[in-house]
């Protein structure tokens, strides 16, 4: 069996200075929470790594977690990383197309039985096994056999670890999450419509370089990122506070950057790193853009009511079930009274 | 359907049921009761306008009684008009009130909450105090006075440790925070916490007694 | 230099007013069995139970401001003397019975049924403690009315047998012989007579038509017959033509203190019946608090429909002709603090009458501190008066009457209520007390300027 390079090697080969390659260990250090001693474990453990075999399911998706990663305006050492790891399978991304592509797969997971990671983006449906098929064989079949000899299996993005909007109701492919089928390997979900680039490396990174999962939190997300809400760590949290808030998209307050609460903003019940890590090589975050936070690392998010309701807002019916509930008052208020009548009646004749 | 979920929707939405059918019940309940006419001849008009002068005045205590009555009197301003401002004044409340009535009004920034809200608390506990202390408070308390003691304070507390986290998540606080509010919501017409409709009625009763006496009200 | 001979050990420590609690005494009358008793009460319990009481009873917050308000429990600081606790049963019974939740009161057994044992009990808080003067009432940030249910929930005990039986004796007579002391018409006929003889004075007797028939109280027939005289003197003074009836002149009714509304009836009536015999375009009531509450606000409920003819208190009438100049009166160069019975000021509201009729007196007037509708009840309201078992507790909270009155450093005491005079005479010669409670009417009738109008 041919020796696989290590990270550090296909990094090297890349053209990664060392300087930016110490940049990325270190703020991988910090998200992860780590002490700034561990930059150079960090950096000892990804450069003596052996890159490991990923294998890349996508079953009701868009794209736009694979776009999320790769798209980026120049290459960064979040896109390098990923070229570190042994892509085996990713049909968006491989040369391969057909039989060739499902070979592959196959070759992946009989020589790195046991080891390999599976990383899936995308809900599969238990529908109709039809609605979802690649190479013929359905998500729900492929995801089984690809999982049997697995390490770990990630979940990118909301719709592998929510179900996502393919789960949204009324839901008709009866699209899952990942975890409702995966249970006896370790599921890691990084949520997010889509994820953050650095937070998917990260958590390959962590993997790769200390063979560790992440510590999890109840919706099985890396703590280390999803462990804050996005308006714990949002710049405009002290309009909040204060009072001052945006009442429209155009209004002085939206120009003056005011809290976006009223708008709808889901920053306070949505946890994810948006505020920190930042999008488009940490240029901003969509709060930074003058838009709410939709709350896209949430499960069920797309059924969590408007987008631009405020958090606040509780849900109520219509008016007629409370002039119901009010009529039915009287009702018994007329009953109350009626019984109460009778009893004066009862003891003023006994007495 | 998670928690946060189950208390904005449907627990919400049946304690707002109970709350207006019970506050319905029991004041139909007091009304449909037989009157009383009074044949007296008046020395002045009572009528409405007696029950509202009386309405208001009775917020306030009278000279004599100021004394004896002052430490509990302002804890429990603290505590009504904290409730109040708290309940009423918080913007992501007021946005709550305008989703159903569908129109809002000024709020106070958070900061001035949090104080309002840590001085109402206080004020409760006090008073909560001199309930358990107070030989005569604890004679004439029973169960409906602690309850309604707990269930009133509740939501003031867990409202207030939703910014101070403590361990727990925003939204699980949050859905507690607001299944506070509807265990508020349905116990409110039933216990002593009805004086918030009863209090018109009574004091509404006694203005026109007695102001149809000319006597002090 | 006097010596101590020490066979006496000089004890200077212990409390002037030292306060034994009464020994509990449970009167019953009658020979029912407690199942009767009980049931007795429930049926004058429940009846009491309109939407105004409903509204109260359901309103009740425990917040126990009324306990400050109350002498007894200011005095004791017992407090079971909570206002609100001595209606403790009646309002468990409306909550049980009658509420809106009575149901599922029942149904849980949130609110125990009343027992024997409980209404023994509460003999003593709404009848010893309690003088319905209605201070509480004017302190409840709910407005309720405590003292009036008070007066509602002792309708059960007396139904129930379960009075004391000092008070029980006073009304049985004022039932059986139309006055509280036993006074007959002959009687009142003898009393009037002789004040009219010495004091000089025309007092008309059984006339068959009169605009104004004048009542008294049975105390002052008794105790303070110059009211008699002095009552005559202003009405005479007035030109009114008026008369005493021998078939209507007990103006006190202890039916209504005691709690038999049909008591209550039977004395209110005879007053309504002999008004409305001779014409009588009024009613004037004597010095008598309780009188008013009976007659004035509660005389037409009595009868049914409203009063053909006006009712005035003794001050109110004063006051009215002092200010139509009916009257006119000398001035007196005296300071006069003056103590508002309960149930004609705080709870009657004529609290102004007396107020201007000092003023045309011309005295010093001395309001006492938190006087008038404020004022602290004399202790002998509400029938407890007669109580002697009470006597023991009424003089311990008539220290809070003491020192309202002695602040004022008033040279004369008056007031305009013959019960209250009696309470105040009793703790006066009790605590050798330096003011002697005068009378406002008597006053005025001293000083009535001869050549009338």
């Amino acid at each position: 069996m041919k020796k696989r390079p290590t990270v550090g090697e296909v990094l090297q080969a890349k053209g990664v200075s060392r300087r930016g390659f110490l940049k990325y260990c270190a703020t991988t250090a910090s998200i992860l929470a780590l002490p700034p001693s561990m930059i150079p474990r960090i950096a000892a453990a990804i450069e003596s790594a052996r890159r490991p075999s990923v294998i890349w399911l996508s079953f009701q998706e868009c794209t736009g977690c694979t776009e999320s990663l790769t798209r980026s305006a120049s290459p960064t050492v979040e896109g390098l990383i990923f070229d570190a790891i042994s892509l085996d399978y990713h049909h968006t991304l491989q040369a391969a197309s057909g039989d060739q592509a499902e070979a592959a797969r196959h070759a992946a997971m009989e020589e790195n039985h046991g080891s390999y990671l599976v990383l899936v983006d995308g809900s599969i449906p238990l529908g109709n096994p039809g609605y979802s098929t690649i190479a013929g064989i359905s998500n729900l079949d492929m995801l089984k056999e690809t999982v049997e000899g697995a390490a770990a299996v990630v979940a990118i993005g909301s719709c592998a670890a929510f179900g996502g909007i393919p789960g949204a109701d009324p839901n008709p492919t009866g699209a899952v999450a990942v975890d409702e089928l995966v249970t006896d390997k370790p599921v890691i979900n990084v949520p997010g419509c889509p994820p953050i680039p650095m937070v998917m490396t990260a958590v390959l990174t962590q993997f790769l370089t200390f063979g560790q999962l992440p510590e999890l939190d109840k919706h099985g997300r890396p703590l280390a990122f999803y462990g804050q809400t996005i308006h714990d760590r949002c710049y405009r949290r002290p309009f909040y506070e204060q009072g001052k808030f945006a009442e429209t998209f155009d209004d002085e307050g939206a120009k003056a950057g005011w809290c976006l609460y009223k708008l709808g903003c889901k920053g306070p019940i949505t946890y994810n790193a948006c505020a920190t890590a930042k999008w488009n090589s940490g240029t901003s975050f969509p709060i930074e853009g003058g838009h709410p936070c939709l709350g896209c690392s949430e499960p069920a998010f797309w059924d969590k009511g408007g987008f631009y309701n405020p958090l606040s807002t509780g849900k109520f019916d219509s008016g007629t079930k409370l002039a119901g509930a009010a009529a039915a008052g009287v009702a018994m208020g007329v009953v109350a009274a009626a019984a109460g009548r009778r009893r004066q009646d009862k003891f003023t004749r006994e007495g | 359907m998670d928690l946060l979920e189950f208390a904005r929707g449907p627990a919400l939405q049946v304690a707002a049921y109970i709350l207006v059918a019970g506050t319905i019940w029991r004041i139909v309940g007091i009304l449909l009761l037989r009157e009383k006419p009074d044949y007296s001849e008046p020395r002045a008009r009572g009528g409405l306008g007696a029950a509202l002068k009386v309405i208001y005045s009775r917020s306030f205590t009278a000279t004599p009684f100021k004394p004896a009555t002052l430490y509990p009197k302002m804890l429990a301003y603290v505590m009504h008009i904290g409730l109040f401002a708290v309940v009423l004044l918080f913007v992501p409340h007021i946005m709550f009130f305008e989703g159903f009535l569908g129109f809002s009004w000024p709020g106070l920034p958070n900061n001035a909450i949090y104080v309002l809200g840590v001085a109402s608390v206080a004020s409760a506990v006090a008073l909560l105090v001199r309930r358990l202390t107070s030989p005569v408070l604890r004679l004439i308390s029973n169960f409906d006075d602690y309850f309604s003691w707990f269930v009133s304070t509740l939501p003031l507390v867990t409202g207030l440790i939703i910014p101070l986290r403590i361990g727990f998540r925003y939204e699980d606080l949050l859905a507690i925070h607001i299944l506070s509010v509807v265990l508020l919501m349905i116990w409110l017409p039933f216990g002593k916490l009805g004086h918030t409709f009863l209090v018109f009625i009574t004091r509404g009763t006694t203005g026109m007694v007695f102001e149809r006496r000319g006597a002090r009200t | 230099m006097t010596t101590v001979d020490g066979r006496h050990t000089l004890d200077r420590e212990a409390e002037r007013l030292a306060y034994k609690p009464p020994e509990i005494r449970h009167d019953k009358q009658g020979d029912m069995e407690d199942e009767a008793r009980i049931n007795a009460a429930m049926h004058h319990f429940v009846k009491n139970f309109n939407t105004q009481t409903a509204s109260y009873l359901d309103g009740c917050l425990h917040c126990g401001m009324c306990a400050d308000a109350c002498h007894y429990h200011v005095r004791t600081d017992d407090p079971r003397y909570t206002p609100i606790w001595k209606i403790e049963l009646f309002k468990r019974t409306y909550k049980r019975q009658v509420g809106p939740f009575a149901f599922f009161y029942r149904l849980l057994g949130l609110k125990r049924h009343v027992t024997i044992d409980d209404l023994e009990e509460w003999q003593h808080l709404l009848y010893d403690s309690c003088t319905v003067c209605g201070r509480c009432s004017l302190v409840c940030p709910m407005g309720i009315d405590i003292a009036g249910l008070v007066s509602m929930a002792r309708h059960g005990m007396f139904k129930a047998g379960l009075i004391p039986h000092e008070l029980h004796e006073v009304a049985k007579k004022s039932a059986e012989t139309g006055s509280p002391l036993g006074i007959t018409p002959e009687k009142f006929e003898d009393r009037v007579e002789w004040m009219a003889d010495e004091h000089d004075v025309e007092i008309p007797m059984d006339v068959e038509q009169a605009d104004v028939l004048a009542v008294m109280s049975s105390i002052e027939i008794q105790k303070y017959p110059q009211s008699i005289a002095a009552t005559a003197k202003i009405l005479n003074a007035a030109g009114e033509t008026w008369t005493f009836r021998t078939d209507g002149f007990e103006a006190t009714n202890f039916g209504m203190l005691s709690g038999n509304p049909d008591w209550q009836k039977v004395a209110t009536m005879k007053l309504i019946d002999a008004a409305i015999k001779i014409g009588a375009k009024m009613i004037v009531l004597p010095e008598c608090g309780h009188a008013y509450m009976a007659l004035r606000w509660q005389g037409a409920n009595m009868y049914g429909k409203p009063l053909p003819f006006k009712v005035m208190h003794i001050s109110e009438y004063m006051a009215d002709a002092l200010e139509k100049g009916k009257i006119r009166v000398k001035h007196v160069p005296k300071s006069v603090t003056y103590h508002d019975p309960c149930q004609v000021s705080r709870r009657g509201g004529a609290t102004k009458a007396a107020r201007v009729v000092l003023d045309h007196l011309g005295v010093d007037f001395r309001e006492m501190q938190f006087g008038g509708d404020y004022n602290w009840c004399c202790g002998g309201g509400g029938g407890v008066v007669t109580i002697t078992r009470a006597d023991g507790l009424r003089r311990r909270v008539f220290k809070l009457k003491m020192d309202q009155v002695e602040k004022t450093e008033a040279d004369e005491l008056l007031s305009s209520c013959a019960n209250c005079r009696q309470s105040f005479d009793d703790s006066q010669e009790y605590f050798n007390w330096d003011y002697k409670m005068g009378s406002l009417m008597e006053m005025v009738a001293e000083n009535l300027e001869e050549d009338g109008s």
